[in-house]
């Protein structure tokens, strides 16, 4: 699992929509993050973690690379809007609702 | 594991399952260009709840749904609540 800065994650997140035009899927997974960064220690050991708040990961995979990022509050604006953009700009492979016409570029023409 | 058949339905139950439980909510989107469907999920690993649809009005919907929770988790005071 790479962690990246929140820019290169969103280039890599990019190169993986790009890569699954064809084939496979993008999976984005979204998480509170509260900052630590050992696993939960068994009972009877202090933790050791100063806990955050205001943080979430983010995690990408096409099956086979995976990505991940850490936003926290400073950096939520930019990224979100950066990434709203990206999700819109590739997830266009749904169909359009049209009630007039039926859909006529799904039509092949022979 | 249920499919939620409405979006108002699904971002109702989801918003209100994150506020329950911040720390053990994940939510996870699935994109398949090649068969052009998308589905959405919101989990505490005991309550699932999941959205699928091949609608591309639906991608600003999901979109937007993942926005909000993204910066409830970021901020700091619990309960605040922005409107879009």
């Amino acid at each position: 699992m790479v962690l990246l800065e929140n820019d290169s994650f969103l280039t890599e997140l990019t190169r993986l929509f790009q890569k699954c035009r064809t084939t496979g899927s993008v999976a984005i997974t979204l998480k509170k993050y509260d900052g630590r960064t050992k696993p939960v220690p068994r009972k009877g050991h202090p933790e050791s973690y100063e806990p955050a708040d205001n943080k979430c990961l983010l995690r990408a995979s096409d099956g086979k690379k995976k990505i991940s990022t850490v936003v926290s509050t400073k950096e939520v604006i930019k990224f979100q809007m950066a990434y709203s953009n990206l999700l819109r700009a590739h997830m266009d492979g749904l169909k359009k609702k049209d009630k007039k016409s039926k859909s006529k570029k799904t039509k092949a023409t022979q | 594991m249920p499919y939620y058949q409405t979006w108002e339905e699904f971002a109702r139950a989801a918003e209100k399952l994150y506020l329950t439980a911040p720390m053990k909510v994940r939510v996870v989107i699935k994109y398949r260009h090649c068969d052009g469907n998308l589905r959405i999920k919101v989990t505490d690993d005991a309550v699932c709840l999941q959205y699928k649809t091949d609608q591309a009005q639906d991608v600003k919907k999901i979109e937007k749904l993942h926005g909000k929770l993204m910066r409830l988790m970021v901020s700091k005071e619990s309960g605040a609540m922005e409107t879009d």
